[in-house]
């Protein structure tokens, strides 16, 4: 009769109240009850981990990790009808977080057994977990696991946590934009301050200078100080929401080579970062290496600066960024190095005879690289007319491409082994020879073809006249409109790559060789996620290129992705993240990075995570069976 | 006797009578939830009508609610009993004014069994008494009426009453009790059941149990 009330409880809270009577008998057949005045420790970080999850009937708790620096970083507070200690009850291994009593408090015990065997059986049950309670301590979860590398200790702030507005230079100069340079040189001076933002007469922001400003555009060209400042301002604003993370405003800063945001709150005026704002918040930081870069001449004046590329990751890791972060920061950085690399080469070469736009594919083309990665790179060149040398034009292009993909080398991107390079002359072609290569691998699909054409379904410009990839890419998507049978090949491939079979047991690693008994992250985790996405994205034709830009894109498009987007950004994230942190030890530790992992030194968390993410690969695999059962062989 | 209180394992329990004379009254329900430490173990409770071998008094059934026809098809103490002892083990027992259901629970093993309880019985009340008049010293206890119930100490506690009044539901309450005392014990220092028994045995003296007798009845 003691449990009818437990019951009576229960059948309000969520996600027990998603449960039916048998279940929700089955759990308050052993439930007991405990007591915790306030103040108390119900959980301790690191601690043993729990045996139950505790369900608050009447009171709080404060759920919180200390750090390093026996800083405290609050988690959350957790009220009537909220559950805790899930974590660690699944994981097995250790409390992850302190919990304590901020008020007297009773708690309803479920026991561990139970639990497991819920979330086993249970879909809408581990849903609401795997949902909401997860998804809640995700972050975390990523910190806790950086934190397992002694080289990092918690306590900077985080560029990754911290809001823009936060950092932000609140008092900003403004002035109108019709006064005068000297006016507004007098005025920064005055006030010693590197910007002054300039608005019109609604004092709505229309543009910014800055000190540089003066000095290029004014000093240096010997221009009349009496004109209005409105002739030299920056006109493009480029703005952050006060409530973006800092790394956005980093990004913005890395891609649009300024230093200087303005910050805005539902679109009013909020203040202005400055690249020197999130350095201080950093000590180093991507956007100096950027900056590195962009400052060489000479390909040997690069190799120092890539070789910082490694210590950012680190960074980003300390940061506790996310897998999708990291890769874009490193992205961007990448490209800007290849570009310059392919700046300085132009330079020595001399105009080339013909427009061109260089390509990346592959991982670079997804911007989804972590430690450097075999070169992925073709050349496009326009097509030539009656007038240019055929013989001089390859001649300039294959010399041009060794030389790039030399200076690659030198600045730590190994060359690819299947010989995917511009400098291979197959991949150095006119428009017009892409578009045929396409429509081979589109109209005529052999396995091999499809196989290896999959990457180059991922290109995007890197360096050059883009309109050539533009127009190589609307070739593509027109000729794959509709284009079933290709389709289909490339949802065969994709079936191929089964999860490791058995994996809910143990798991299924490599058999011999090298990496025996390890898992390779990269082909059974994924290229799964990876080439899915990609099927999906062509037969939508949505141009992105990045897995989670193209499941951004594909929400509202694609009914299949539309219901697993959010299951397959966890799982792909989760996934990419495992690697770099285990490419980034291996890295500390002297060995060269590579994509194989030992199950042995994951935790089981991590283990359940994995799993969790192999049977999304089977599910979505047998609804691809589903939907291409005419051409599944 | 070494057992830490945190692990120790503890049966809590009520029982409803016929009427306070031991020799003429009889049990008419025995409820109990086992406890292991401060955890109460909800899923394993123990409640039983017994048809009692005196009959209902008008005074009973007025306070217990429980009437002649509900009773008489329950089994016999002596089945019930048998049940109860083996749902006890040799758990530490508690109870409020324990002395009265132990009084009355000995002599029925005594008659049935021919051997008493030999468990360790605590008496919740003294140990209010005494965690209360701890508080008071330091000021932060408000004050109780000279007279006062198991549903006193309950609201005292702001523990939910229900309406509901039954062996199962008062044992249930004095569990509740005994888990917020575990916490102030503890921290006195009284850890292992030696000195929990000690404490329950030193404070029974004297007045508490007049005060036990006085205002426990029923």
């Amino acid at each position: 009769m003691l449990v009818e009330e437990v019951k009576g409880f229960l059948k309000n809270v969520p996600p027990f109240q998603f449960l039916e009577e048998r279940s929700l008998s089955f759990i308050a057949e052993d439930i007991s009850m405990e007591f915790y005045p306030k103040g108390a420790t119900i959980l301790r970080q690191d601690g043993p981990p729990s045996d139950f999850l505790r369900i608050i009937k009447k009171g709080g708790v404060k759920v919180f990790i200390t750090s390093d620096d026996r800083e405290e970083v609050i988690i959350d507070y957790r009220s009537e009808g909220d559950a805790f200690g899930l974590l660690s009850l699944v994981g097995g291994d250790k409390s992850r977080a302190n919990v304590v009593a901020v008020d007297d408090t009773i708690c309803y015990l479920v026991g561990k057994e139970k639990i497991l065997s819920l979330v086993d059986s249970n879909p809408l049950f581990t849903e609401f977990f795997l949902k909401s309670f997860l998804n809640k301590y995700i972050d975390k979860t990523y910190r806790e696991m950086h934190n397992k590398s002694l080289l990092y200790g918690g306590g900077d702030k985080l560029l990754f946590t911290t809001p823009v507005g936060e950092v932000a230079t609140k008092d900003v100069m403004i002035a109108s934009q019709d006064i005068t340079i000297r006016e507004a040189a007098e005025i920064m001076s005055q006030r010693r301050n590197s910007s002054l933002v300039l608005v019109d007469q609604g004092g709505v922001p229309t543009g910014i200078v800055t000190d540089r400003d003066l000095r290029d555009k004014v000093v240096a060209k010997g221009r009349d100080v009496s004109d209005s400042i409105g002739r030299i301002m920056s006109v493009s604003l480029i703005r952050a929401e006060a409530r973006d993370y800092c790394f956005e405003a980093l990004l913005k800063m890395i891609r649009y080579n300024i230093h200087h945001l303005l910050v805005v709150d539902e679109g009013r005026m909020r203040g202005i970062v400055t690249n020197h704002d999130l350095m201080m918040l950093q000590g180093t930081s991507p956007i100096s290496l950027a900056r590195e870069i962009e400052s060489q001449q000479t390909i040997e004046g690069l190799i120092p600066a890539s070789g910082k590329i490694n210590n950012i990751i680190g960074l980003l890791l300390k940061d506790g960024a996310r897998a999708s972060n990291i890769t874009r920061i490193i992205s961007e950085i990448n490209d800007r190095l290849q570009r310059k690399i392919i700046e300085i080469v132009e330079k020595k070469m001399g105009t080339p005879p013909v427009n061109y736009c260089w390509i990346i594919f592959g991982s670079e083309g997804r911007k989804e690289q972590t430690f450097k990665t075999d070169q992925d790179n073709a050349l496009i060149y326009a097509d030539l007319t009656s007038g240019d040398e055929e013989g001089e034009v390859e001649r300039y292009f294959s010399e041009f491409s060794i030389l790039v993909r030399d200076g690659l080398v030198r600045c730590g991107f190994p060359v690819c082994p299947a010989n995917y390079m511009a400098s291979n002359p197959q991949w150095c072609q006119p428009v017009k020879t892409w578009k045929k290569y396409f429509s081979t691998w589109i109209y005529t699909p052999l396995p091999e073809a499809v196989l290896r054409s999959l990457i180059f379904f991922d290109f995007r410009p890197l360096y050059g006249d883009v309109t050539l990839a533009e127009e190589v890419r609307e070739s593509m998507k027109s000729i794959l409109e509709g284009e079933m049978v290709f389709l289909g090949y490339m949802a065969n491939t994709i079936i191929k790559n089964t999860p490791p079979v058995g994996f809910f047991k143990s798991f299924i690693v490599e058999k011999s060789g090298e990496h025996k008994d390890k898992l390779n992250l990269k082909v059974k985790g994924i290229a799964p996620f990876v080439d899915m996405v990609r099927l999906f994205a062509l037969e939508k034709g949505i141009k992105e290129t990045s897995t989670s830009e193209r499941i951004s894109a594909l929400r509202s498009r694609h009914t299949i992705l539309n219901e697993y987007a959010d299951e397959l950004e966890y799982a792909f994230e989760f996934i990419m993240l495992l690697r770099i942190q285990n490419q980034f030890q291996q890295i500390e530790s002297g060995q060269p990075p590579d994509n194989f992992i030992n199950p042995n030194n994951l935790s089981n968390l991590e283990k359940k995570t994995i799993r969790d993410a192999f049977a999304l690969i089977s599910k979505l695999q047998s609804i691809l069976v589903e939907r291409y059962k005419p051409l599944i062989w | 006797m070494k057992c830490n209180i945190q692990e120790a394992r503890f049966v809590v329990l009520d029982s409803e009578l016929t009427g306070l004379d031991e020799k003429k009254d009889s049990i008419v329900s025995i409820g109990a939830v086992r406890m292991r430490g401060g955890r109460i173990e909800l899923g394993d409770s123990f409640y039983r009508l017994i048809n009692p071998e005196t009959s209902l008094t008008a005074a009973s059934v007025v306070i217990h609610e429980i009437m002649p026809s509900e009773v008489s098809e329950k089994p016999s103490i002596e089945t019930v009993l048998a049940e109860f002892l083996k749902y006890c083990g040799d758990a530490v027992l508690v109870g409020f004014c324990i002395s009265i259901d132990m009084d009355f629970l000995s002599r029925e093993t005594r008659r049935l069994f021919g051997s008493c309880i030999s468990n360790p019985a605590i008496d919740i009340r003294p140990l209010y008494e005494w965690a209360r008049q701890k508080e008071e010293q330091r000021g932060s206890s408000a004050a109780l009426p000279r007279q006062y119930r198991l549903y006193d100490v309950a609201r005292h506690f702001d523990i939910q009453v229900s309406s509901a009044h039954n062996a199962m539901v008062d044992a249930y309450l004095t569990a509740q009790i005994f888990q917020r005392l575990i916490p102030i014990l503890v921290e006195a220092g009284i850890t292992s059941i030696g000195d929990l028994t000690k404490l329950s045995d030193r404070l029974k003296g004297g007045d508490w149990l007049f005060a036990s007798h006085n205002t426990c009845s029923l």
